[in-house]
């Protein structure tokens, strides 16, 4: 939310990318003073995302490919990094994609953290990243029809629905084990998850050996459906509704690109009022995990008494803003509704009382043997790992790094705000567990900050021009870590191209290594730590490829041998 | 162990007694919005402002009526037809239990009688929206003959305005217009976003 001025913060990386890569920048563009994209020739593009992910801290955010033939005649992609050296802020790479032949280059193999982008990019618009090392479908079904990319300007409808096109399963799952193994695959569905996923667990005995996984089985088309069916100020109360857990963060998100790209400055007052509801959502969704992790390693009484102090973020949220879910609170330039004095001093009492009872529990927590015997070393994401896939959040701090969007690239009113970055070098599912224990008394403190602290003045900007073609980013950090929004604007009050990349995103690639080597039993629980919405799933099919058997086992079962670890329902 | 009894103890009974006894909500709770015909005037505001298409309205050209209709299936308690509604027609009331049986009984409409265009006589107005128009114009302190003066040039229509202005511009200007003024456009009345103040 910063107003472009003559200050053009992270220019050194792409003087020292000019330095290294003569003639390659074919140009460069400021969208605001932390903002910079540049496109450069296609044939390097590669070499310049490895430099700046690799040779200059940056962190690889997303890939966004877009349809610029009605604009320019030519596809393009973009690869967002965020630079995290001395100076903090955001390259974005740009190459156009020659519309005949389709091609570009893939960053794959220099930086896996490329892999989903691409992936996606293959389906929506059917680009062709030559090099990329798995061309399976991410996002569409195997019964979609071959020559049909959604987000195509001149592709479909919205509301189109074609026919399928097979009735079998194509999808390949790939096992890199050496040797034998067994084949364990969870999912796809259970109604408790927002959204499903089908996980194969490669198994040797009970260790698992490798993992793979399919997931997208509910994907909604919102990009899709923001961009031909609403206006640029509706998309708010869409973004709202990506995740049911972290919604008003990518709504934070969203707004943040649009009044970037437009260098609109949001009133101080109104920062102040996002923070805080960030801050509440942060609340609820860390209590849930940890609730979560309780009942995962079978302690279900935490897991109750975790959920009931959890009610008092969901009626803090329902004070503030009017709902417990979907605050439908922002506006393009500012929010809807202010905080009063009274709404102030309930608050301030909810967050005192919180702050006692969580204490408590997680005193009593802590001082269960049973979660640190079933945490520690478990789910291990190594510091390399972690730093080739661009993780995010809890995820990420767990693992030895230091990366917090709101400290890193402050947005809304967390310029200035005392915030610590909790990091632990565990990379287990207990490191992640600890960090969102502190995150929850942060944001508790957060909270109290920024109602004593909160400027006054107007709620809402209004009277901006609407410039169309202008994008930008827009950056929120999700309780899960760092939403990125990549926004473009159209001619027609609508938006030419909205990417959002919600946190989990950039977490499941990595999610196989995490699950590599340990045992069957701990397999949601680790699922469970990356905090995706859900970790569960419906049932269970064992195949032993050596005896070329299947078997269904309920997920109850499964469930129930996680958290009893007796009576392994493979035997 | 001792520790989580006692957390335990301390709680009590956390279960709330709902649906056997009310459950309280916080004050500007956002609940289902409760629609008042008598108060409304047609105007579309929050039509256009509904970001779900809940609202909407719909013209019958040939019964000269107008139909404002609110779905609660798509409705997203977002309240911003209550934020730009100019007369207090709808707002979100405390009531979150919207199940039923029937889907019709889902949607809520009122129908309006339109005022014919002055000029070609399409309808496509709210006799409505003219009346409330000139209270404003009185409550602001114009006279009430002068303010009824105004409701022909508030009853014709868009496109036969436009080429009022046109004729008078032309006129203006000196030069001679062929034309007759009002030709009748032969169109069907216009959306209701033309037709919004």
């Amino acid at each position: 939310m910063l107003a472009p001025t003559d200050t053009k913060v992270g220019k050194t990386y792409i003087d020292a990318l000019r330095l290294k890569f003569p003639d390659v920048v074919l140009e460069e563009s400021w969208q605001a003073d932390n903002q910079a994209t540049i496109t450069v020739d296609p044939g390097s593009l590669p070499a310049v995302v490895e430099e700046l992910h690799y040779g200059q801290g940056g962190w690889l955010s997303v890939v966004v490919a877009n349809d610029e033939r009605p604009l320019s005649g030519h596809y393009a992609v973009y690869y967002v990094l965020s630079m995290e050296g001395v100076e903090k802020s955001w390259v974005v790479v740009r190459a156009v994609v020659d519309p005949e032949t389709l091609e570009f280059p893939s960053v794959t193999p220099k930086v896996p953290a490329a892999v989903w982008g691409e992936r996606e990019a293959r389906d929506m618009f059917g680009l062709r990243p030559v090099g990329l090392p798995d061309e399976r479908r991410l996002v569409l079904p195997d019964d979609w029809p071959d020559d049909l990319y959604p987000l195509r300007k001149d592709a479909m409808d919205y509301r189109m629905r074609p026919q399928p096109t097979t009735d079998t399963e194509t999808y390949k799952f790939i096992n890199e084990a050496r040797g034998e193994t067994t084949v364990v695959p969870l999912g796809p569905l259970h109604i408790t998850s927002d959204e499903p996923g089908h996980f194969r667990l490669f198994v040797d005995g009970e260790t698992i050996v490798d993992a793979d996984y399919r997931l997208f089985y509910v994907h909604r088309g919102m990009e899709k459906l923001a961009e031909t069916r609403m206006g640029y100020d509706e998309v708010t109360f869409l973004a709202d509704r990506i995740c049911g857990i972290c919604g008003f963060t990518h709504s934070v998100a969203y707004a943040n690109s649009v009044e970037n790209a437009l260098g609109i400055v949001v009133p101080p007052r109104a920062g102040a009022i996002r923070s805080i509801l960030l801050e509440v959502e942060r609340l609820h969704s860390h209590l849930l995990n940890i609730g979560l992790a309780c009942h995962f390693v079978g302690f279900d009484t935490g897991f109750m008494q975790f959920f009931r102090v959890r009610e008092k973020a969901m009626t803090m949220a329902e004070l503030l803003t009017g709902a417990r879910k979907t605050y439908a609170l922002n506006l393009i330039g500012g929010v809807r509704r202010d905080i009063l004095k009274d709404e102030r001093s309930r608050t301030l009492t909810l967050i005192a009382e919180l702050r006692r009872e969580v204490q408590e529990l997680v005193d009593m927590l802590l001082a269960t043997p049973n979660m640190r015997q079933r945490t520690e070393g478990v789910g291990r994401l190594e510091t390399s790992i972690a730093r080739d896939y661009s993780t995010v959040g809890p995820v990420v701090r767990g693992s030895g790094h230091r990366r917090d969007v709101r400290v890193l690239h402050p947005f809304a009113g967390y310029k200035g705000a005392p915030l610590p970055v909790h990091v632990m070098e565990g990379c287990d599912v207990l490191s992640r567990v600890l960090i969102r224990t502190r995150e929850v008394f942060d944001s508790l403190a957060l909270v109290e900050y920024f109602l004593d602290t909160m400027p006054e003045g107007p709620l809402l900007l209004e009277g901006f021009t609407f410039k169309p073609h202008r994008f930008a980013l827009g950056y929120t950090e999700a309780p899960r870590g760092e939403d990125v929004h990549w926004t473009m604007l159209g001619d027609n009050q609508k938006l030419y191209r909205w990417r959002c990349r919600a946190a989990t995103y950039a977490n499941w690639p990595p999610l196989r290594y995490m699950l590599r080597g340990n045992t069957v039993s701990d397999a949601p629980l680790i699922v469970a730590s990356i905090d995706p919405c859900y970790s569960c799933t419906d049932r269970v099919t064992v195949v032993d490829v050596r005896k070329q058997k299947s078997m269904i086992i309920p997920y109850k079962d499964m469930e129930r041998y996680c958290r009893e670890r007796t009576g392994s329902p493979l035997k | 162990m001792i520790k989580l009894l006692k957390i335990i103890l301390k709680a009590g009974e956390a279960t709330a007694k709902y649906p056997f006894a009310p459950l309280p909500i916080s004050p500007n709770f956002r609940g289902k919005p409760e629609y008042d015909a008598k108060d409304c005037m047609a105007c579309g505001a929050c039509t256009i402002a509904c970001p779900a298409n809940a609202l909407s309205m719909e013209t019958d050209p040939d019964a000269g009526t107008r139909t404002w209709s609110i779905f609660y299936g798509r409705c997203i308690f977002c309240a911003r037809c209550e934020e730009v509604c100019p007369t207090g027609a709808i707002e979100l009331s405390d009531d979150f239990e919207l199940a039923v049986f029937n889907r019709d009984d889902l949607f809520k409409s009122a129908t309006f009688a339109l005022a014919p265009c002055r000029c070609c006589g399409t309808p496509f107005v709210a006799r409505k929206e003219v009346d409330y128009v000139i209270e404003l114009l009185v409550h602001q302190g114009l006279p009430r003959e002068a303010a009824e003066q105004r409701r022909g040039f508030y009853e014709t229509c868009p496109d036969c305005r436009r080429l009022q202005e046109v004729d008078r511009a032309t006129r203006q200007a000196g030069m001679v217009h062929a034309a007759p003024a009002a030709a009748p456009p032969a169109k069907a009345a216009p959306a209701e976003m033309e037709t919004a103040p």
